[in-house]
């Protein structure tokens, strides 16, 4: 039951309803003052007659106001509807319904919500009259083509059944500001209809100042279509990858953060991992209410190159978005070319004994992320460093002058070097090449060697677990490990031009960095042996070497990407040749759209913007240097767009303010109602109002 | 009858008014009262023979009246003069409350109010009667005990141009005290709007009666105060009581307001027709001379 008018523009006049009164108001302040001998007359007339006169006075005010507003109320056109009363008297109408069509809508009234919004929007339609004109505007939409009104109903209806639930959330903002635009047309009558979950995550977008231009005389009516309380409703986070990089071989750590959103446990939850096509692995877990937790995957690759994949999840009656998209981009082994600059014949007793091992523990060449090279440093002139994503520099005593400029070369180019110190180290050929000439790469100034007994050994105190090379040392077992290891004997250094990465109890930097480029110098004061520590035997040593030369590696290895959210934009970056060549993107659907490289300062760039489907969007690129471009990137729906909390009616109306929002249950719609144009009655009481004035005001 | 317009300059000798008034007034209080000399003996019977003063002796004097007495003391002819010689004895009680100043069209109620005690004391005073005035707000202002001499006249009406309208009424407190000052019988006229407790202005009228008085009533009004012909909303202000006022709209209370009025007059007039007293409303838009004409015309 509503009350509202079909020309609320002529309500300003009910400023005019006050005329009465201010003219009352005005004649007792234009009060004549007059000094009189018989007031005592005046009075007793006055109270003889005081109540009846009173009365009669406010009376007739209380005529002549409600004549004018009356009169104001008539041009003004109410209607009183009950129920939802669908169209029924006034002038043609101009009307807009607009579709909520987020992924949320998916799951409301246990899927059905949808189909019952198409089923409601088709009523209003088919409650129009002829002249009535009409848009069915969605708020997810990558149509292009102009929404108009219009008055034929099967366009309309064809028009509302290519509505489809899409995979983003709802921008309300800019949806009612498309709606507004619609309706600037003049018409006799302006309605909008909003069919909606009310989602809290769409409308906790929505602002006013975002809607821009608007009409608050315009009624809104909110058809609200919500869920079942009490329904499982789950999604997945996030997906995030553990260890460093991905690659070939070893197996790759990946970790779904499952959300509960519901105020009921989840029991008995599959959570499923699928690589190109292939359930890999698959897990139960319970969830508490409103509670998250994470699902890990161990999962090794075969082949290196793009890989697809996506978490899902797998329960009877559970709604939200249960699926979740990623991509791989797997490395080939990452080739370290490792020094060693005190071979022994004894295996074990060479410099790169322990560093070779932590690389590739099994020595196998399928089971390690790593391929170690070893090469004793008299082969430095002749070698290529190009095909290798780290150098490590064993107790090399000296920088040969031939492999200088290929070093620096290597580092600048974004290489990775290591070096670690030894008794064979001549300290005045290490700072003259590589400190105190330019381009410097040690993080700092070598000093003099310092030796200590077993019982005086130091030991690593401070661990920058910030860093990403260090971060795995943020696991207790893993830090108490490199703490007890004992150091006893070390290059002192000063003059730090990088950042100390450990450090011992004495303060003196164990490891220090300095980043050149894009290329990264470590500088590890011990030896890489067990000469001068016995760190080699430790826990900690094996994660220490792998994450120091998979740091060394950096872009150069492999990734795993979660993906870009539903709606965004997916920016593509190549070398200036590509400006005016295009990239083909095919859509999860199948679709193919081209988009065109354009200049952008020393670079040739493209955005695509039509990301309106979750899946793994494809890539066809342009030939050249596209070697090593990832060919696939992943699109996800917004995980809280499966969060089926709702917004309360108050504060919806609230947020809408000062547009007049009525918010209407699904129910109300399907019973109908009627309307009343209350313009007769009202024009009867006019005349009646009018006429009682005149008769009293000849009382007087 | 023709009208004569009065602005406010006092013209009490205004000889239209007065011709008209003389034969009139003779007429009126020789037939009616018949308490005059002139016309009639008085029921009374000779003379007052009340010392008043010496005068000295001029020719024409009769020789009865000259004082032996005298003449043995102070070697001069000395005439003797008494005070009464008549047997009307008028008090002219004019009400100078500030009240009286008011007029809605020319002339108020108080200059209207002089002219006619001023007509009336001359009237008398030529008559050889004793006129006296006392004029009166909420207490007595001047007090002019009734003399017949010659020249008396002026006095009256200086005494009566001399007075300025003010102060509150207060008719009835004033009235039981004129009464209570007054030796001898007489003749009362009063001169008032009559703007107080009617019972009390009614208590020192039916005294005056009581002392064997005669008592004529002129109730003066102003025509504004019997129709209230105003418009629009008005703060009436009373011009006695600074906290006297009302706010009020005339037209809507005009019909009850001269009911009002009426109920007020009726009232008065019917208590003084049963204690023998004249009662005359008179309006100030009706001419003077109509006024006194009407109220003789009605007194025989």
């Amino acid at each position: 039951m509503s009350f509202f008018f079909l020309h609320p523009v002529y309500l300003y006049g009910l400023i005019t309803a006050s005329i009465p009164l201010l003219i009352h108001l005005l004649n007792r302040r234009r009060l004549k003052r007059m000094r009189f001998p018989a007031v005592r007359f005046v009075l007793l007339s006055q109270r003889r007659i005081s109540r009846t006169y009173r009365l009669r006075h406010w009376l007739l005010l209380a005529l002549r106001t409600s004549a004018v507003f009356l009169l104001v109320l008539l041009l003004a056109n109410p209607i009183f509807q009950t129920g939802v009363g669908l169209f029924a008297g006034g002038g043609p109408l101009s009307l807009v319904i607009v579709m909520d069509n987020s992924l949320s809508m998916k799951w409301s009234r246990e899927g059905e919500g949808f189909k019952q919004a198409k089923e409601a929007a088709r009523l209003l339609i088919s409650s129009l009259k002829d002249g009535d004109r009409v848009a069915v505007v969605p708020t997810n939409t990558s149509e292009r083509g102009q929404i108009r009104l219009k008055g034929e109903r099967e366009i309309l209806f064809r028009e509302l059944d290519t509505i489809q639930i899409a995979a983003g959330s709802a921008d309300f903002s800019s949806t009612l500001g498309k709606v507004y635009e619609l309706l600037k047309e003049p018409a006799a009558q302006k309605d909008i209809w909003l069919i909606t979950d009310t989602a809290l995550t769409d409308w906790d977008r929505f602002s006013m100042s975002a809607l821009g231009q608007h009409d608050p005389l315009i009624p809104l009516k909110i058809i609200k279509i919500t869920g079942q309380e009490g329904s499982l409703n789950a999604t997945i986070k996030e997906i995030k990858m553990r260890g460093q990089g991905v690659g070939v071989g070893p197996p790759i750590q990946l970790e779904a953060w499952v959300v509960n959103f519901g105020n009921k446990e989840i029991k008995e939850l599959l959570v499923q991992l699928n690589i190109d096509g292939q359930n890999r692995e698959q897990k139960l877990i319970s969830l508490p209410s409103k509670g998250e937790s994470a699902v890990s995957f161990l999962f090794p690759l075969s082949q290196s190159g793009d890989h697809h994949g996506y978490v899902m999840l797998k329960k009877d009656g559970l709604a939200g978005n249960p699926t979740s998209y990623f991509t791989l981009q797997a490395q080939d082994k990452l080739k370290v070319l490792v020094v060693d600059g005190d071979p022994q014949t004894s295996l074990v007793q060479s410099e790169t004994f322990f560093l070779t091992r932590a690389l590739n523990p099994a020595g196998e060449r399928d089971s390690s992320l790593f391929l170690p090279t070893v090469i004793i440093p008299e082969s430095l002139s002749s070698v290529s460093l190009d095909s290798y994503q780290a150098l490590i520099l064993c107790n090399v005593a000296a920088i040969p002058d031939v492999f200088l400029p290929k070093l620096r070369d290597y580092v600048r180019k974004g290489g990775g070097l290591l070096l670690f110190l030894g008794d064979r180290i001549q300290i005045e050929d290490y700072n003259a090449k590589l400190f105190q000439s330019a381009p410097a790469l040690l993080p700092a100034h070598i000093r003099e060697k310092r030796m200590l007994s077993e019982a005086a050994a130091e030991k690593i105190e401070a661990t920058d677990t910030t860093h990403p090379a260090l971060q795995l040392f943020a696991d207790e077992i893993l830090k108490d490990s490199l703490k007890s290891s004992r150091i006893q004997g070390y290059f002192r250094t000063d003059s730090s031009a990088g950042s100390t990465l450990l450090s011992l109890a004495n303060g003196d930097p164990v490891l220090l960095e300095r980043k050149i480029g894009s290329g990264r110098v470590l500088l590890f004061t011990a030896t890489a042996d067990r000469d001068w520590t016995d760190l080699p035997l430790k826990t900690a040593y094996l994660p220490l070497i792998q994450s120091l030369a998979s740091y060394l590696a950096g872009s150069r290895r492999g990734t795993m990407d979660p993906g870009i959210t539903v709606g965004s934009a997916k920016p593509f970056s190549f070398p200036p040749s590509y400006v005016g060549k295009s990239l083909k993107v095919i859509k999860p659907n199948g679709k193919e759209r081209e988009i065109t490289f354009v200049p952008d300062g020393e670079k040739a760039t493209a955005s695509f913007q039509e990301n309106d489907l979750a899946g793994i969007y494809r890539l066809s690129l342009p030939t050249g240097e596209t070697q090593g471009a990832t060919q696939m990137y992943p699109v996800n729906s917004p995980f809280l767009e499966s969060r089926l909390e709702t917004i309360g009616e108050r504060e919806l109306q609230a947020k809408l303010v000062p547009i007049r929002a009525e918010i209407v249950p699904l129910d109300s719609l399907e019973k109908g109602g009627t309307r009343t144009d209350l313009s007769l009655p009202l024009l009867l009481l006019l005349i009646a109002t009018l006429a009682s004035e005149g008769w009293l005001a000849q009382r007087f | 009858m023709e009208t004569k317009k009065i602005n406010g300059e006092r013209s009490y000798f205004d000889p239209l008014v007065l011709a008209r008034l003389s034969n009139l007034y003779l007429r009126a209080r020789w037939v009616v009262e018949g308490i005059m000399s002139g016309i009639h003996r008085s029921r009374s019977k000779g003379f007052s023979v009340e010392f008043e003063e010496h005068r000295e002796y001029s020719p024409g004097d009769e020789i009865r009246r000259i004082d032996w007495k005298a003449l043995g003391k102070f070697d001069r002819y000395f005439i003797k003069e008494y005070e009464d010689e008549t047997n009307l004895r008028a008090y002219l009680m004019l009400d100078t409350s500030a009240s009286m100043n008011y007029a809605s069209d020319g002339i108020t109620k108080f200059d209207y109010g002089c002219i006619l005690t001023a007509s009336l004391a001359y009237l008398i005073l030529k008559q050889q009667d004793a006129a006296g005035l006392v004029t009166f707000s909420n207490r007595i202002e001047s007090f002019i005990p009734p003399k017949a001499r010659r020249g008396y006249l002026m006095e009256i009406l200086h005494a009566l141009e001399e007075r300025k309208p003010s102060g509150e009424t207060s008719v009835g407190k004033i009235l039981l005290e004129v009464a209570g000052k007054m030796k001898r019988r007489g003749l009362v006229i009063l001169v008032s709007d009559l703007l107080d407790e009617p019972e009390e202005i009614l208590k020192g009228l039916r005294l005056f009666r009581f002392k064997g008085n005669d008592v004529i009533v002129f109730h003066l009004l102003d025509g504004a105060e019997l129709d209230l012909p105003f418009d629009g909303n008005i703060l009436f202000e009373d011009m006695e009581e600074a906290n006297l006022k009302v706010t009020a709209d005339p037209q809507a209370i005009r019909k009850i307001y001269r009911k009002v009025v009426q109920e007020y007059i009726e009232h008065l007039r019917k208590e003084c027709r049963e204690n023998s007293i004249d009662y005359q409303l008179l309006s100030t838009s009706a001419p003077l001379d109509h006024a006194l004409v009407s109220y003789l015309s009605w007194r025989g």
